[in-house]
């Protein structure tokens, strides 16, 4: 896990998951997010880092288009999803959702029981036949999210009863359960202690070898931590993409060298 | 002190109130100039010495000036007409007062007659010898009260006249009286204030602390006068529970007034057609008024909403008298013509169907402007979370945002309904006076408060059982909306704890 460089992995480098094309974001007449090109490969941790407002979250959401709930934003360039457009006219956002899961900044559980918030994307999908399936898959994903134990007994108290920790873990289980493709998280961390994010970040880990799971965060020595390539960010252009370990070690770019050594963001 | 003797006694009451109070505020403005003067001169000149702002040193001047003169005025004028009615009162005995009337009504007489003397008083310029001269001649005194604008039935009885002039005297004293005092008062006021002005007087906490008071005093006025409610209610209800069984009252099935004595009063014909009306209102006003609510927060957009939601609210501001001509006009006989008359449910315009059909109009902004703010405290967390996990919006709307606000939304619901329970214009005109348990919405029934109004009305004693009934009912569903408050307000505190 402390090992950041990629060729000792394994990894199959030319399975790419999304691929994002002069992609350009636009709120009203602020343009947030300029001709970012980037591959994001499969079974992998790809982490989005870089300052505050650089727009790295906003590039996150046009990920599953969830920059369509706010009216003013507008996407343009292109991003594929397995080759396929996402943002074709044919495409349903709503079923792109479910293929491409997000877990957001703050913990954000539904007031229903736990359990309840976990079976809530198998439930609107329809992706179990009865009762049992269901149980299954709502134990399956919480043994994913490495809560199972501590909620066993009480699956049908309500979520917000959690704390933070185990909050945030229920959002990454409730996500899971829809056994999405790929996993969109919006700085997951930063409202837990560190012991809570240890935990997260194991998880994340993880979750690798099941998903592709692309991780905004603030934090450099998370990222160094738990992703393989990272993407840095700055003033809503991509600056550097590469192998975690090389962009942590030998930067490219003088901006994104300040960066990693605190001269800048 | 003879000058305010003279300037308040031929004056009318309420110009020398008005006076009075011009006064005591001129006082404290003054105060205020001479507190802020004061704390300057005390400074030396220099306001960086003072512990208070000058302007705090003039406010406490003038709150001590204007506060404690503004109370006295207020208790006086409360407690001096019922001081002299009494005194007054007992010059009249019981012989004077004529077959078939009453003291109150002689005591009204010999208001008027004061009221006409004062008047003559102030034209004609007379002295107190000369008005009491007058009572020679009190057939002559009739026409010249009636040249003042004070009409009277008959010749004034010799007993009333006196009783009249020490009326009329009593009240000038009395305002005499108090005009003095209360000037006396805010000059005390004034002086003691602006005197412990000193550089290290702590004139702001002072004034904060008074203001803090007067705070406290309002609200106090709030809860005393829904105390004293609550009282005159319960008074009046025991007076009745003495003339007439509880139990009759409570478990009859028939309403039927009598005024020559007899009746029955039983109030389920009554609390039935509250409840069915109200029933009947809710049942259209809370669907409309969600499904609107849903719209409006979820689906409209900007533009729509900054229209429709102040159309909506424009039916909140309707007087429900309004209302009442609509059911009375328009929706009685039209459901008289197409409903209940070829189903063969009756004849009546009036019924239960039309007061609640326009009783939910007048309740759909309650419930939708009040959920439309209950889904948009919904935090967008929760929407995004269900977006995240590839639900439609229908489908969040129905899973997370409407069972997170349901609490709220009962709530909404539940001041409804207690508005529907208290309402009566909109009975009155639309559903009649008619008494009656009955399932068919098609006919006329009537409610609690229609049937206050209406053993009230044009009866001044409150003495039979028939006229008592009204507080008895009027405290039935005053515990009923007040019951209906308390839920809804611990069902909205529950929901506001979950997201604060």
């Amino acid at each position: 896990m402390n090992d950041m460089r990629l060729t000792e992995r394994a990894v199959d480098a030319t399975d790419v998951k999304i691929s994002a094309r002069k992609v350009q974001v636009y709120y009203g007449d602020n343009h947030a997010i300029k001709d970012v090109d980037v591959d994001i490969p499969d079974r992998m941790v790809t982490a989005f880092i870089g300052p505050s407002g650089c727009g790295k979250s906003t590039f996150l959401r046009s990920l599953n288009r969830m920059n369509d709930t706010i009216p003013i934003c507008r996407v343009e360039g292109k991003i594929t999803l397995d080759g396929e457009d996402i943002y074709d006219r044919r495409v349903d956002p709503v079923q792109l959702r479910a293929k491409v899961g997000m877990v957001f900044q703050k913990p954000n559980p539904f007031p229903k029981s736990i359990y309840d918030n976990v079976a809530y994307g198998p439930r609107i999908h329809g992706l179990t036949r009865n009762k049992a399936e269901l149980d299954e898959v709502v134990e399956q994903s919480l043994r994913r999210a490495a809560l199972w134990n501590e909620v066993k007994d009480r699956l049908h108290a309500p979520g917000t009863g959690l704390s933070g920790g185990q909050q945030q873990r229920l959002c990454i289980a409730r996500a899971v359960a829809t056994s999405p493709e790929v996993l969109l998280m919006d700085e997951p961390c930063s409202a837990l202690d560190p012991i809570a994010t240890a935990q997260v970040e194991e998880l994340i880990d993880e979750l690798r070898a099941n998903f592709s799971v692309v991780i905004v965060t603030h934090s450099m020595q998370q990222a160094a931590r738990v992703s393989q390539k990272t993407a840095f960010f700055h003033l809503g252009n991509l600056v550097e993409y590469g192998e975690t370990g090389q962009i942590f070690t030998k930067p490219q770019d003088p901006r994104t060298e300040s960066y990693i050594s605190g001269r800048i963001g | 002190m003879p000058l305010p003797a003279t300037l308040f006694c031929g004056l009318d009451i309420s110009m020398s109130i008005g006076l009075l109070l011009a006064i005591i505020l001129g006082l404290a403005a003054v105060g205020y100039v001479i507190g802020i003067r004061r704390a300057k001169d005390r400074a030396g000149g220099d306001t960086r010495r003072l512990h208070s702002l000058a302007g705090y040193h003039g406010q406490s001047v003038l709150l001590f000036t204007a506060v404690p003169a503004l109370l006295v005025v207020g208790a006086w004028l409360l407690l001096q007409p019922v001081v002299i009615e009494a005194r007054v009162s007992g010059m009249i005995a019981e012989s004077d007062v004529p077959q078939g009337s009453s003291l109150d009504l002689v005591m009204s007489d010999v208001r008027r007659v004061a009221d006409g003397l004062n008047a003559i008083a102030a034209n004609e310029q007379l002295t107190e010898d000369e008005i009491a001269a007058m009572g020679a001649d009190l057939g002559g005194l009739r026409s010249r009260l009636g040249n003042a604008g004070v009409a009277l039935a008959s010749d004034v009885q010799p007993s009333v006249f006196e009783a009249s002039r020490t009326y009329r005297q009593m009240n000038n004293t009395g305002l005499t009286a108090l005009s003095i005092s209360a000037i006396l008062v805010a000059l005390a006021g004034l002086v003691f204030s602006a005197s412990r002005i000193q550089a290290e007087f702590r004139a702001r906490n002072v004034s904060e602390s008074f203001v803090k008071l007067l705070f406290i005093g309002s609200s106090f006025v709030a809860v005393l006068t829904t105390f004293g409610i609550i009282a005159s209610l319960v008074v009046e209800s025991v007076h009745f529970f003495q003339l007439y069984p509880i139990k009759d009252f409570l478990f009859s099935l028939t309403w039927n007034p009598q005024f020559r004595g007899g009746s029955d009063l039983g109030i389920w014909p009554l609390l039935w057609g509250t409840l069915y009306v109200s029933f009947v209102a809710l049942l259209f006003a809370v669907p409309v008024g969600l499904l609107s609510a849903i719209y409006l927060s979820e689906y409209a957009s900007k533009r729509v909403r900054s229209v429709v939601k102040p159309a909506i609210e424009i039916l909140a501001g309707i007087p429900t008298i309004v209302y009442g001509l609509f059911a009375l006009i328009t929706v009685g006989p039209f459901l008289r013509d197409y409903f209940a008359q070829p189903l063969g449910l009756g004849t009546s315009s009036s019924s239960v169907l039309t007061a609640g059909l326009v009783m939910g109009i007048m309740l759909i902004p309650f419930v939708s402007s009040l959920s439309d703010d209950i889904i948009n405290a919904v935090p967008q967390a929760m929407r995004d979370g269900s977006f995240g996990l590839g639900a439609t919006h229908s489908e969040t709307v129905r899973q997370v945002i409407l069972p997170a606000a349901l609490p709220g939304i009962v709530g909404a619901i539940l001041l409804a309904a207690s508005r529907a329970i208290g309402e009566t214009m909109i009975v009155v005109m639309g559903a009649g006076a008619a008494a009656k348990l009955s399932l068919n919405p098609l006919e006329a029934m009537t409610t609690i408060t229609v049937k206050i109004v209406s053993q009230l009305t044009g009866d001044t004693e409150f003495a039979s059982p028939e006229t008592l009934v009204a507080f008895a009912l009027g405290m039935m569903l005053f515990i009923f909306t007040l019951g209906l408050n308390v839920i809804a307000l611990y069902v909205v505190r529950k929901y506001r704890e979950q997201y604060e």
